[in-house]
């Protein structure tokens, strides 16, 4: 236990004073982190679109449209409450304001004299922190002058607000987890190289002579990387949460969960990789190539149904879908692309396919 | 338990191929207690590769290899806890120090020398926490042997310790190698320096394409081929090689590098001919000097063909 801590010790040491390895492993997936935030967190200055539902069909009800209408910020996009709802899950539209029926008729009582009200519905998706208060504030002084222009300040009209998954690629809070899945997925692929610059150098061969037995220089190789991917994910999460204001709403130990099964299957492909390069080079060079598609082709910053037939089917066999889809669902709620059990099993599968390869062709020389 | 007496290294018949490449070929040589032993060839010879077998990082294909009397393919764990092992040009974790190299190394041992004492055995204080990257090759060649040390070994290998070294930082190696000597370790090293196995070695095997061709201390291997002494001289072309081979007393006429070597069995016999012969030609012999034959000259013998790298 003793020499398996040292070693990784060693290796920690080693990590933390090459520049360039501190720079890839734990700066870089923040600065992605900032780039995005700062990407998609200006929705504030841009039109925000938004599902409105007229249940009412009165005069009434066509004098609040109206008034959404003429609010700047917004676009208006029309239709019946399923339709809206469902627009607003796939991320078509930010937010639903259903006018409710009989709301035509409340007013008429409280010109009656009658102390009524009337709520509308405003569906907002809470992991869109800034777009919902956006349009929280915009619903509530439309309500709010509707009520002072109807009868000197009694709230016939009240908001109602109601929340609403829904899949935006544009938010910071999407994007969070997605960026956590690279860092994984980079920590265990780009662990191929300082294991193939080991052999190169001679110091895998070095260790042999020694009576220290393989798995503990398998082990501590694990144990480094799974440190990594704690520090990474702190990190990421603090950022995301302290800058960008994300709010991390999932099950905390399934997201845990999700981090090391997916440092555990990247890594299993990082072993794959280094099994078969021979020089540093080799390595760095292949490693950047299989990590570039697996990033783009995973649905990991693009949402997956804006791919062409063909990438999706390529993007089912991959990872790092699986991971995004895990984290983002365990994180923040998203809706799902895969069950996480499914999820977890291809993360899993690619886990053991990779080791039981890594173990049989792995060359110490 | 193995007797004191008994050899620390036991090779009969070992036999290792790569491929259709033989590079160890059936050889069978002992090492004793206390002794050091070199294996002295060119490179492709089969030295680390015989070296390599012995401290069990790669097994043979045929033949049985023992040290400490015991198979090192049936125990190599309790080999490696005994064995101190340089090998030929290996880096460490570059961005190590010295004084950590050396304790994580020791953790890996259940003896273990303080890193202090090992650190001032090789004389590297003034570096014990820099980088070894950052170390002169002369440097991280004594790191790698005080590497080798770490758990105070009774038998230690060393593959080429003086390789790509200076002649300066060559001698303060040789230097180690007889502290460790002095100690009573017995020592195992590959070279293809012919001085550095005159200086080091109790005995030498030679070795080329896989086969041990002659074994013995250095003065056995040259009294065993030559009787005769060796008059040297810079080559001249006014001096032909048919009469120098028939003066007075050469049994051998050579030229290797530029130099022409008569080996004499009559010294005094030989100068006088070659002198007259050299005077009635209108030629002078430059760096004319007598020596007894070297390992250079064996080898030569041997192989027909000088070692050089």
């Amino acid at each position: 236990m003793k020499t398996l801590l040292g070693l990784t010790v060693a290796n920690l040491k080693g990590l933390t004073r090459d520049r360039a390895a501190l720079f890839w492993t734990f700066l870089f997936p923040i600065m992605f982190v900032f780039l995005f935030g700062v990407l998609f967190s200006g929705s504030g200055d841009s039109k925000v679109t938004v599902g409105i539902v007229d249940q009412d069909g009165t005069a009434t009800s066509a004098q609040v449209r109206a008034a959404f209408a003429q609010v700047p910020l917004l676009v208006l996009q029309d239709g019946t409450l399923d339709a809206e709802t469902a627009a607003m899950k796939n991320g078509d539209i930010s937010a639903v304001i259903v006018i409710p029926s009989g709301l035509e008729a409340t007013v008429g009582s409280s010109k009656a004299g009658q102390k009524v009200s009337k709520a509308i519905e405003l569906y907002t998706d809470p992991a869109q922190t800034q777009t919902q208060q956006v349009i929280q504030n915009v619903v509530s002084q439309v309500a709010g002058s509707f009520n002072l222009g109807l009868s000197g300040g009694s709230s016939v009209m009240t908001v109602e607000q109601k929340t609403l998954s829904s899949t935006n690629v544009s938010t910071v809070t999407y994007i969070v987890p997605s960026i956590l899945a690279m860092a994984l997925m980079q920590l265990g692929v780009f662990a191929a190289v300082p294991l193939v610059q080991q052999r190169e150098k001679g110091i895998l061969k070095r260790m042999g002579a020694t009576p220290l037995q393989r798995w503990k220089l398998v082990g501590s190789n694990i144990l480094l990387r799974l440190i990594v991917a704690v520090v990474d994910t702190v990190l990421i999460l603090g950022v995301g949460m302290a800058v960008f204001n994300v709010q991390i709403v999932g099950n905390l130990a399934l997201a845990a969960g999700f981090v090391f099964l997916g440092a555990g299957a990247f890594l299993s492909i990082g072993f794959m990789l280094a099994s078969f390069l021979k020089t540093e080079e080799q390595a760095s060079g292949v490693v950047q190539v299989v990590q570039m598609p697996l990033m783009f082709l995973s649905g990991i910053f693009f949402s997956f149904t804006f791919m062409p037939g063909f990438l999706q089917s390529i993007a089912r066999f991959l990872p790092l879908t699986y991971l995004g889809d895990g984290l983002r669902q365990t994180m923040v709620n998203a809706p799902q692309v895969a069950p996480l059990a499914l999820d977890a099993a291809v993360l899993a599968g690619w886990m053991v396919v990779c080791l039981a390869i890594s173990a049989r062709s792995f060359r110490w020389e | 338990m193995a007797n004191s007496g008994d050899p620390v290294i036991r090779v009969s018949e070992l036999k290792k191929c790569y491929g259709d490449i033989k590079a160890v070929d059936g050889i069978s040589f002992e090492v004793a207690r206390g002794e050091v032993f070199g294996m002295l060839g060119p490179n492709g010879a089969g030295k680390t590769t015989t070296i390599e077998v012995l401290e069990g990082l790669r097994g043979p294909d045929s033949g049985t290899v023992e040290v400490f009397g015991l198979d090192v393919c049936k125990h190599p764990g309790s080999i490696k806890q005994r064995i101190g092992v340089q090998l030929q040009s290996v880096s460490l974790y570059p961005r190590l120090t010295v004084t950590e190299l050396l304790d994580l190394f020791g953790s890996f041992f259940k003896n273990r020398v303080p890193t202090k004492d090992l650190i001032d055995a090789v004389d590297l204080g003034e570096r014990a926490k820099a980088y070894s990257m950052n170390l002169s090759g002369g440097q991280q060649q004594r790191l790698s042997i005080a590497l080798a040390l770490v758990n105070d070994p009774d038998l230690v290998f060393l593959d080429e310790p003086t390789t790509g070294l200076d002649p300066q930082a060559r001698r303060s190696l040789w230097d180690l190698v007889k502290g460790l000597q002095a100690k009573g370790k017995s020592v195992m090293l590959t070279t293809h320096y012919m001085e550095e196995a005159a200086e080091l070695c109790d005995r030498v095997a030679i070795m080329d394409h896989g086969h041990i061709l002659e074994m013995g201390s250095v003065p056995e291997l040259i009294g065993r081929r030559f009787k005769e002494r060796a008059v040297y001289f810079d080559t001249l072309a006014k001096l032909p090689a048919d009469r120098l081979g028939k003066l007075g007393g050469v049994t051998r006429a050579a030229v290797e590098d530029g130099q022409t070597v008569l080996y004499s069995k009559d010294v005094p016999d030989t100068i006088g001919g070659l002198l007259a012969m050299a005077e009635e030609l209108g030629a002078e012999p430059q760096n004319l000097g007598i020596r007894q034959a070297t390992l250079e000259d064996v080898f030569l013998d041997l192989t027909g063909r000088a070692l050089r790298d």
